[in-house]
């Protein structure tokens, strides 16, 4: 096991290299400058374009920190590569540079605001995905054919039909503006921000919708998978056996079905949590969520390549730690799975 | 579909199960502690809850979109204040100032005994320092607004980092400050009014970071904790406040990603100012009541249409030979329905750009262009007497932002006047590099003024060179008058040379005006009296709320 961990760990750097390669090949590719993005619609003067094309070393200076001409008299840029090693070895040190729009502000600092936001919400929204899930996917298999069953089924239709944007606004709507209204102000919940010092709620109040939305379709996909699953392993042999051993059927299902029955539901909320942890636009932009979905999106429309290179960094490495995680989580689930080499399984 | 509305009803009531039971939870949540102070109603006190977008910054140094200069012009005093209704400059951190007989010095006389809310003096060094930030190359990020700055001498020697101060910046005392200029500028009171240009105690050089998030001013508000990047900023009012303090006791500024869930925030109460989201000026006007100058909010008249000092408006290429033709350009002014893109896109909220100078800057005067006005015949006859009809025009825009709806409207006004059109839009980035590239054939663009000046259309838009120029334009007889008439220090004088000035740009037609903004803004019930001004600055100073 340690060893296959050590190799998976390695196949990061490559991974890591090829995707922050690629983005920095896209900055030169894709149209915008986004120095001159900078000032918008009213033009940078030409000495303050240089000056901040100095600060970002976007163009070679001298030590004094004057631009350096070539023999036509035009500013030189600095070539990709040489900004690239840059940046690669500015991560060895916690560097990821500094963003372009937010006033020179390092990116490390950007991502330390937001990521913990992103982070508590993927987990409350995980954690409820997979009870609801799991749990709806259950009695919907045990109960097959029932009225439950049925409910069930039609819920997750519905679920996974409806946008998460528009599920939000309609939460909002009812949660925020028709029971305060209907209560006469005695309940209600926030429907955007995250709370703070001056807010009217405590902060794990503000979790309460965002976190539904964003669970509300992978629950429904969950709850789906779990139900067939559960209902291929309840028609296997080696059920009947342990029900003709005598065993009860709550005895069969929770020590013999359910593990077998989860490996897939587990793959797919890993997969689900990887995905969340890169933040979510939408439901960051309904719900004014101070997330990092939302502001990397915002990057990649103004151009705020240090921004976009700092979160992709970071995304990567976080959802293949969580991919490893899920693969290690297998051997638990399934003793028939060993990983390592294929002397160590003998 | 039938499915589908029947299950809506079903989910309803397992909402409305799960409501009760979260809301019950939400309750457990909720602190003890009232956000809003002051439990009688009158218009003292009071916590105001204003939304913004994410500001660039609330620090001067770089204080430059409407968010940005909301916060900042209620943290921080400039030298002078623009009066809306007396349509001139007038003194704000500075008592007086006197200009010499060469227009190039002035002289401000500050108010003394002025604090900035850590209890420092506001002296002529503090604006010195404040200024000087904003030319600073050498800044964690240069400053993208050090234009405004550019008139004064020895800012470019600081700005290219061959000087460590302005040279044309001096303090001959505590409470004199001198401000010497490389050519004259009659409007330089009116730039002196624009809030990045105030000034800053020691702390913003000891501790740029904090100040950042943080900043200390001279203002009716300081700050309350710190900028919390995409959630809030809270300011409280400051007790020692030289001038008339406000009547608030705090302002919330709650920071919104989407101008719809901002609403949604209005309507739950939560918000006392709010944008109206498209399509709805009129509903809400029904509900909450028109005001009566479209700038102020009082009960009852609470939505707020007031035209703005910015214009919307098609650059035309100068470089391209079809648009070389003077009667293709009054040819495409003609046939452009202006008054359809204001009433139906807009609901009648924003007005027809007649000419580069938006009326409420010049409310007397007539500054309107004799061809920037529909005539759907007119255009026709142009464009049939000419043989123009071959010419294929290309309407280039910025994709999203509803500007598609309004390029439609105008591609069926030129193909009814015979002309062939296309249209090309693009991404933000993309859009921008293209127009700075000179690539483009009819270009959208928008102007939001620095200064509530006619200098400030006609100078940035339509000089030989100046950076907004995007056309090319270029007329020697304008540049000189330009050049003369930002030297004529009389009021008047100056603005009836801007009015000739205008009308000569009007018989060259660079650009096609479409139309000028306009507020679509709402008070809540609560809010007793707010000015929100045509830059997009509410006075909160001056407003007040009941609790």
């Amino acid at each position: 096991m340690g060893r296959y961990i050590v190799k998976r760990v390695l196949q990061f750097i490559p991974v890591f290299l090829g995707v922050t390669l690629i983005l920095f090949l896209m900055e030169n590719v894709v149209p915008g400058d986004p120095i001159k993005l900078i000032a918008g619609e009213k033009k940078l003067d030409p000495q303050t374009e240089i000056n901040l094309r100095i600060k970002y070393h976007l163009i070679e200076s001298d030590s004094n920190g004057k631009p350096i001409y070539d023999e036509n008299g035009n500013t030189i840029e600095t070539p990709m590569w040489e900004r690239y090693v840059d940046y690669v070895g500015g991560l060895l040190h916690g560097d990821l540079g500094y963003s372009y729009q937010q006033n020179g502000k390092p990116v490390a600092d950007i991502l330390a605001e937001k990521y913990p936001y992103t982070i508590k919400l993927a987990v409350v929204a995980i954690i409820l995905e997979a009870i609801i899930g799991i749990g709806a996917g259950m009695i919907s298999a045990i109960k097959r054919y029932s009225f439950w069953d049925i409910l069930v089924t039609l819920i997750t239709s519905i679920n996974v039909s409806i946008p998460a944007f528009w599920l939000g606004m309609l939460l909002q709507l009812f949660f925020g503006i028709v029971l305060k209204n209907a209560t006469g102000g005695a309940f209600y919940l926030p429907i955007s921000g995250a709370g703070g010092p001056t807010a009217e709620f405590d902060d794990w109040v503000y979790y309460i919708l965002p976190a539904v939305t964003l669970s509300a379709v992978s629950c429904a996909y969950v709850a789906r998978i779990m139900r067939s699953q559960l209902l291929e392993v309840l028609g296997q042999d080696y059920i009947r056996t342990a029900r003709a051993k005598g065993l009860s059927k709550h005895d069969v299902i929770v020590h013999h079905a359910l593990k077998n029955a989860l490996i897939p539901v587990v793959t797919y909320i890993g997969m689900d949590f990887g995905g969340m942890l890169a933040g979510a636009i939408l439901t960051e932009t309904v719900f004014n969520w101070p997330g990092v979905g939302y502001e990397t999106y915002r990057a990649i429309t103004k151009r705020d390549w240090p921004i976009v290179l700092g979160s992709v960094t970071v995304i990567v490495v976080v959802v293949m730690v969580i991919n490893l995680i899920v693969d290690i989580s297998y051997a638990y689930l399934d003793p028939r799975i060993r990983y390592g080499s294929p002397k160590e399984q003998g | 579909m039938a499915d589908k509305l029947m299950m809506g009803r079903r989910t309803f009531v397992k909402g409305g199960l799960a409501a009760s039971a979260l809301a019950a939870l939400a309750g457990c949540g909720k602190k003890s502690t009232s956000s809003s102070a002051a439990s009688d109603s009158t218009a003292k006190g009071g916590t105001f809850k204003f939304y913004i977008g994410n500001p660039v910054a609330i620090d001067p140094y770089n204080a430059q979109e409407s968010e940005g200069t909301q916060v900042e012009h209620i943290l921080f005093d400039a030298l002078t204040d623009y009066d809306w209704d007396k349509e001139k400059v007038v003194p704000k951190a500075a008592k007086s100032w006197d200009v010499s007989d060469d227009g190039l010095t002035y002289t401000f006389h500050l108010v003394e005994g002025a604090k900035f809310h850590n209890g420092d003096t506001v002296d002529a060094k503090s604006f010195k320092r404040g200024w000087e930030r904003i030319a600073n190359p050498k800044m964690a990020t240069p400053s993208d607004i050090n234009y405004h700055l550019a008139p004064i001498e020895g800012y470019d020697e600081m700005n290219s980092g061959d000087a460590t101060e302005i040279s044309g910046l001096t303090c001959p005392d505590d409470n004199t400050f001198v401000v010497k200029l490389k050519y004259p500028m009659a409007d330089w009171p009116y730039v002196c009014a624009h809030p990045a240009l105030a000034p800053v105690p020691q702390a913003a050089l000891d501790d740029p970071d904090s100040f950042l998030v943080a900043p200390i001013g001279n203002g009716p508000f300081q700050m309350d904790g710190k900028w919390v990047s995409d959630q809030y900023i809270n300011v409280k009012k400051f007790d020692d406040y030289y001038g008339t303090k406000a009547n608030l006791d705090a302002i919330n500024f709650s920071i919104q990603k989407d101008p719809d869930t901002a609403y949604r925030e209005f309507e739950a109460g939560n918000l006392d100012f709010c944008q109206i989201p498209s399509g709805r000026i009129k509903e809400i006007e029904g509900d909450k009541g028109t005001s009566e100058d479209g700038y102020t909010v009082t009960p009852g008249k609470q939505v707020l249409t007031g035209a703005e000092t910015a214009i919307y408006y098609l650059c035309f290429n100068l470089q391209k030979k079809e648009l070389q033709d003077l009667n293709v350009r009054k040819a495409i002014n003609l046939a452009i329905d202006r008054q359809k893109i204001c009433d139906t896109l807009f609901e009648g909220s924003r007005k027809p750009a007649d000419g580069a100078i938006p009326t409420i800057l010049d409310k007397d005067n007539d500054n309107s262009w004799e061809y920037a006005k529909y005539d759907a015949d007119a255009a026709k006859k142009l464009v049939s007497d000419n043989n123009l009809g071959s010419i294929e025009l290309e309407l280039d825009y910025n994709s999203g932002g509803g500007h598609e709806d309004i390029m439609s409207i105008i591609q069926d006004g030129l193909e009814a006047a015979g002309f062939k059109v296309k249209q090309s839009s693009q991404e933000w980035a993309a859009y921008l590099s293209s127009m700075s590239e000179g690539s483009f054939f009819m270009g959208r663009l928008g102007w939001i003024a620095d200064y509530p000046t006619m200098d400030n259309f006609i100078y940035p838009n339509f000089y030989t060179g100046s950076d907004n120029n995007y056309g090319k334009y270029s007329n020697t007889e304008v540049d000189k008058a330009i050049d003369e008439a930002r030297q004529t220090e009389d009021d008047d004088e100056r603005r009836a040379k801007y009015r000739e000035i205008n009308k000569k740009i009007g018989e060259d037609l660079p650009i096609a005006p479409i139309m000028f903004y306009a507020h679509n803004h709402v008070g809540s019930d609560r809010v007793q009296k707010m000015y929100y001004d045509p830059q997009g600055k509410a006075e909160l100073g001056s407003a007040s709320i009941t609790a």
